[in-house]
């Protein structure tokens, strides 16, 4: 018998998927499923089907999205021609992407083909090389790691932000235990480093959304999260959702992707 | 606001790093133990050593705030109130491990003038903080931080004070006023003591938020 990553690779070939691309897809979907020490099979369900789902997932347009509950509302991120350039590297170009308030919008691509590179720009904080970018004033930022002061707690950096964010520390930090408690968390006198890497990225996502911005830019935010947490994520971006605001997060876990408004492709470096 | 919850956090995130802190209280002593027989030099060891720690432990912090910093901006901090948060904190710890010493030093010594030896601890302090956190804004990396670090204290201790590599250094000013402290002499000496870490300061801190400043910079874009 055929394994799965095998047979989901040369059913992507024979999709018409080119071979590092079906080759790049098999490695993480396994990659995937060996992050909850389960069988692909088990996660996925037939190779085959899942990767006829796949191929239809990465090219769909954008008017299929499944959700038609919510109207979309005005635009809140629009990347135009958007390129960037180290040197004499490209890392993409010709990026075009635009999300609505209401929207969810997923990037994906392999290792190194500059998600999170893409995401900071939209941020702000690295610049384009070429393109246009127009985005909403209020934004929230979660990167992939980092991001937090390792000798603080949950509380002190509810403090922080809340005081950048032009808001009293009382406010901030009931803020911040409130919108914790939606991701089934209740932060603890524990100082960063003694967090588990699940609740490390919860307080990074609780950090994003404290001063409720209009667009919410997430860079894998789920790292270490079980799966319990993994579902309420998901729940809260499309509460965010719901709620009129414009989410984009990076991924690579692709059956994320059935539930979101656009994805992105960056492809293969 | 922002500027004292950031020097608040900064200083109890200082007060927490135990180890840190014992050996940054720790290395102005060796210094003054080792020429305590010597007023003079054990008091001027003694100085540089507290600008040595000070700065060492201000490189540390903004390092560790590194990858913070960009979201602090991103949520609406301005620049100057995070370095400012930042140099204040670090210069209330410098200021309180100089008191200390000059405690120390107040009993354990026989100073001409004790007030002039304060201002020079004081002064040492004060150039330190700004010092470190240039030295971090320009050196990302701790390793290197701290070998440039090592660099100015070393060519600080060894150059001849009259020098002009001497008054090129940043902690000259606490040399000047650690002479008139022990060997008297006119008072210029602490006039340009202080106009020397004035400038010092005002270098320090203006490099950092000139750094930081370009740095953390958001690119600004129109709205859709």
């Amino acid at each position: 018998m055929t394994d799965w990553p095998s047979a989901f690779e040369a059913e992507l070939l024979r999709l018409g998927v080119q071979p590092a691309r079906a080759r790049r897809l098999a490695d993480d979907t396994s990659q995937q499923a060996a992050e909850t020490a389960t069988a692909p099979g088990e996660v996925f369900g037939p190779a085959h089907l899942y990767a006829r789902h796949l191929v239809a997932e990465l090219s769909a347009p954008v008017a299929a999205s499944p959700r038609t509950k919510f109207e979309a509302g005005p635009v809140l991120l629009s990347l135009t021609g958007v390129s960037k350039r180290y040197r004499r590297q490209t890392v993409f170009t010709g990026v075009d992407l635009t999300v609505r308030g209401g929207e969810v919008a997923a990037i994906v691509g392999a290792n190194g083909c500059g998600k999170s590179t893409l995401l900071r720009i939209c941020a702000g904080l690295t610049r384009p090389s070429g393109g246009t970018v127009k985005r909403t004033r209020r934004v929230g930022f979660v990167p992939q790691d980092g991001g937090t002061a390792g000798w603080l707690t949950a509380e002190e950096h509810f403090t922080l932000f809340g005081a950048a964010a032009g808001m009293v520390p009382g406010r901030a930090q009931s803020t911040g235990v409130h919108l914790a408690t939606r991701l089934a968390w209740r932060p603890a006198a524990q100082r960063v480093q003694h967090m588990s890497g699940g609740t490390r990225q919860k307080l990074n996502l609780v950090l994003g959304e404290l001063h409720a911005p209009d667009l919410l830019l997430l860079d894998e935010p789920y790292q270490g999260f079980d799966q319990g947490t993994y579902v309420d994520f998901w729940q809260q971006v499309f509460a965010w959702r719901d709620a009129g605001r414009a989410v984009v997060v990076v991924t690579h876990l692709l059956h994320d992707l059935q539930n979101v408004d656009h994805v992105l492709d960056l492809g293969e470096r | 606001m922002t500027t004292l919850v950031v020097a608040t956090l900064s200083a109890r995130e200082v007060g927490r790093r135990w180890a840190a802190l014992a050996l940054v209280i720790a290395l102005p002593f060796w210094f003054y133990l080792v020429r305590r027989d010597a007023t003079g030099q054990s008091m001027r060891m003694l100085t540089l050593g507290i600008g040595w720690a000070i700065s060492t432990l201000t490189l540390f912090v903004v390092n560790a705030s590194r990858s913070v910093d960009p979201r602090l901006r991103l949520t609406g901090a301005s620049v100057l109130s995070i370095i400012g948060g930042r140099l204040l904190a670090m210069t209330g710890v410098g200021v309180a491990l100089a008191a200390g010493y000059w405690a120390l030093t107040w009993v354990d010594q026989d100073v001409l003038h004790p007030w002039a030896a304060a201002l020079m601890m004081l002064v040492s302090a004060v150039v330190a903080a700004p010092l470190g956190s240039l030295i971090g804004a320009l050196l990302p990396r701790e390793l290197e931080g701290a070998l440039a670090l090592f660099s100015v204290v070393a060519v600080q201790m060894l150059a001849d004070p009259a020098g002009l590599t001497a008054k090129l250094m940043p902690f000259w000013s606490a040399r000047e006023i650690g002479t008139y402290a022990v060997d008297g002499g006119s008072l210029d000496m602490v006039g340009h003591g202080l106009a020397h870490a004035g400038v010092t300061w005002l270098i320090c801190a203006g490099g950092t938020w000139a750094v930081f400043q370009w740095r953390l910079r958001l690119a600004r874009y129109p709205e859709p």
